[in-house]
């Protein structure tokens, strides 16, 4: 009987073209919307490329050679190239930097001087190689004062500067920020289960649609037929969510660490959750369907904003401010599952995150069944 | 006017969602108008990196001297030496530079043996390519006073690389015509409404239209005895009042917002131009798919996904200066794309001649080539469905 109800439960389901559109489709548009928009914003936003400087091209540059000779190194093509060099007069300078083509004007007359048009840190690198050449030349004229005898030592050893700094990780993961809105988006995805669930709940209900009234007179065991609705339910969403997940990964190369049981469990947890969320929505409060629908989207709203979904920084914010409110809402805790898989290399934070989602869910479980169990109409 | 009047009356179902739609866009509006970066700058101000620096060598001088040179050229942000809240702080950019010293680094750097700080970064990244360059710079500072300077004393070689080390370049900030006051918060304001545009134009125009539309009711009018004529036109003027209110409102919202700022810009007039003209596309597009849409389910989906699908890709969420080239490419066909870009060429406007003029007033046209062409196409429709309906 049990197979029987879950075939035709999950007929059902999957013939709701509207939440199969919302569940499925909103989520993977959704997913090829952020991905144009910002999937490669922290390459462009972040990454390092040469800082477009004009020099004017006057006597007092022409004559000193060795901030020519500097410049010229620093802008020479390759792997390390720092500046990306103009010559012009002034007023075509002006006219660039106006423009916008170049960060900044370096000009060459008493001491050297930089212009520009705004703060930034294009100028500000611009500034640094500026100051470094001025500082070089005092540490220099300094010691020179002191011990003279250095002097052609000391002109040798500036060629070989040497880098002090030795990169380092705590784990294998870039630091993409822009991941966090994806996760955000699975979380979204999982947490809109609930329509499945809200589904079952109207169906099942004598009081709230005919097929419920129907069914409340059926002889198969209610807890039966409350088990396989939600197993459906729960079938239909942990697939819907598994193309979303192929989809981001595979189409969209989007990185989920290496753990692959790991991010599947969080997704299996995720649907259990959001069904669940359905269950309770649809049991615990009273009125119409349109208005629980409304509920049901507004919470789900609310709890995906506070997961980072419309600004990522809001999940670190509320995990920093409010941290209780990022253990109860099911959605950041999804998003965070993800993250400590893709962020961490032990598992500390993820099992937390994991053991949240599954007593969220057992508590909502529960109020819904304590709800349904021995319901009795007067008249239906 | 019996049209004009039932327009009201049916909008007045939708009222609900165009509130939410507004008040969503409103909130954010204000809390972006906070976060939005504060311009008009008249002095050059460095970028401060914010870094965190873990300290494992004790409080050696020249270890000290270096936190110290960091808090200067850097913004240093304070984390206890713990690898989770580290990698918590790296990925959401509150700190962009971990910088540890290796416990023995003094020692071993005053003694010339080969020593490195210990950075946890993101890789390839312009700010953590110029927290690098301090970090050497003081380094190959002290180094130099070290081998050649003839001074043995840590404290004082530290003292002369910071002596060295506090001259500066002079920066001067050049101003074309107004003050560099571009992408002031207003601009963002702007950017948004084309969301919000969309939103609640689309939503009422083509709530109406699946009204209208309804087959019985729409076969019922066309045997009324008002002319269909009058009756297209009285819905234009509804169409037409509807999209200038939700404008309308907008335009005041700014000068709630940024009232002062916005004024003394000079730029409202473009402004309110630019959206003027998104306002008739989105009453097009609305139009459209009131007329293809049969229920109100489907309605919202296509709202939601053109809504948003129009604001990502045209660069209302992020700005299209940061997006990639391909996307710009297929971008070019919305109507948001022409918008944006609008929009940001008059907040970078530095003054009105006739050349920086120019594109605005061709991306202006562009949209409402878009809108005319979308009308077209809708009326081409619904002349398909009367024939079909008969």
């Amino acid at each position: 009987m049990f197979m029987h109800v879950f075939g035709y439960r999950l007929k059902c389901l999957v013939r709701d073209k509207e939440t199969v559109f919302w569940t499925l489709l909103f989520p993977l548009l959704l997913a090829t919307f952020f991905y144009f928009a910002f999937g490669h914003l922290t390459v462009e936003l972040e990454g390092f490329n040469p800082v477009k400087t004009v020099v004017v091209d006057n006597e007092a540059y022409r004559g000193n050679a060795a901030f020519r000779q500097v410049l010229e190194s620093l802008s020479k093509e390759g792997k390390n190239q720092i500046l990306e060099l103009t010559l012009a007069d002034e007023n075509e300078a002006e006219r660039l930097l106006e423009k916008g083509d170049v960060a900044g004007i370096i000009t060459v007359c008493d001491e050297i001087g930089l212009t520009v048009k705004q703060s930034g840190i294009n100028q500000s690198i611009l500034k640094a190689i500026l100051d470094q050449y001025t500082h070089t030349a005092e540490t220099v004229t300094g010691i020179v004062a002191k011990n003279p005898g250095a002097v052609r030592q000391l002109i040798r050893d500036l060629e070989n500067r040497k880098s002090h700094t030795e990169q380092v990780s705590f784990s294998d993961a870039v630091p993409d920020t822009m991941l966090a809105y994806f996760y955000a988006l699975i979380a979204m995805a999982c947490m809109y289960s609930a329509f499945w669930g809200l589904r079952n709940t109207i169906d099942v209900q004598a009081d709230l649609s005919a097929q419920g009234a129907r069914r409340s007179v059926a002889p198969t065991h209610k807890l039966q037929m409350v088990l396989a609705d939600a197993v459906a339910a729960l079938v239909v969403s942990f697939a819907e969510v598994l193309i979303l997940l192929a989809y981001l990964a595979f189409v969209l190369g989007i990185s989920f660490g290496n753990q692959l049981g790991y991010v599947l469990l969080t997704c299996l947890a995720g649907c259990i959750a959001g069904v669940s969320f359905g269950n309770f929505i649809g049991t615990v409060i009273r009125g119409s369907e349109a208005a629980k629908i409304g509920i049901l989207i507004g919470a789900s709203m609310i709890m995906s904003f506070l997961a980072g979904l419309m600004w990522v920084d809001v999940k670190d914010i509320i995990a920093g401010k409010a941290p209780v409110l990022s253990y109860i809402n099911p959605a950041a805790l999804i998003s965070d599952a993800f993250y400590s898989l893709y962020v961490f290399d032990t598992h500390r934070r993820f099992v937390i995150n994991i053991g949240m989602l599954c007593l969220i869910s057992a508590v909502m479980c529960m109020a819904s069944f304590m709800r349904l169990r021995r319901e009795r109409y007067a008249s239906i | 006017m019996q049209v004009f009047k039932a327009y009201f009356k049916v909008m007045r179902g939708s009222a609900i969602s165009l509130a939410i739609s507004l008040s969503v866009f409103m909130g954010l509006a204000v809390l972006f108008s906070f976060i939005a970066p504060k311009t008009a700058i008249s002095s050059f101000e460095p970028t401060k990196i914010p870094v965190a620096v873990i300290n494992r060598d004790g409080d050696s001088e020249l270890a000290q001297g270096l936190v110290d040179y960091l808090a200067g050229t850097g913004r240093l942000v304070s984390y206890p030496d713990d690898e989770e809240k580290l990698q918590d702080a790296l990925f959401y950019r509150k700190v962009e530079y971990i910088a540890i010293i290796p416990p023995g680094f003094s020692d071993a750097f005053m003694s010339g043996e080969d020593c490195a700080i210990r950075k946890v970064i993101v890789p390839d990244s312009t700010s953590s390519f110029y927290v690098d360059m301090n970090i050497d710079k003081f380094l190959n500072t002290v180094r130099l006073h070290r081998l050649y300077s003839g001074e043995k004393e840590e404290a004082q070689l530290v003292a002369a690389a910071m002596a060295d080390l506090a001259v500066d370049t002079p920066v001067t900030v050049r101003s074309f015509g107004r003050l560099p006051s571009s992408h002031g918060p207003y601009s963002y304001y702007y950017a948004y409404c084309a969301y919000a545009l969309l939103a609640m134009i689309m939503t009422g125009v083509s709530s109406i239209m699946i009204a209208f539309n309804e087959k019985d009711l729409y076969m019922r009018n066309l045997c009324a005895p008002l002319p269909k004529r009058s009756m297209r036109l009285q819905l234009a003027a509804g169409h037409g009042v509807f999209a200038l209110g939700c404008w309308g409102i907008l335009v005041l919202g700014s000068f709630i917002l940024h009232g002062k700022s916005l004024l003394s810009s000079g730029l409202t007039g473009l402004y309110a131009l630019n959206t003027l003209a998104f306002a008739v596309v989105c009453a097009g597009i609305g139009f459209l798919v009131g007329s293809s849409v049969k229920s109100y389910g489907a309605q919202a989906g296509a709202m939601n996904v053109i809504a948003l699908g129009m604001s990502f890709l045209g660069g209302v969420f992020v700005p299209q200066t940061v997006m990639s080239k391909s996307v710009l490419v297929v971008a070019k066909f919305l109507p948001s794309y022409w918008f944006i870009r609008a929009n940001d060429a008059i907040s970078e406007l530095s003054r009105f001649t006739g050349d920086s003029l120019r594109p605005i007033y061709g991306s202006i046209l562009i949209q409402l080539g878009f809108a005319i062409a979308i009308f077209s196409v809708t009326l081409l429709l619904s002349k398909e469905r009367r024939v079909s309906y008969l």
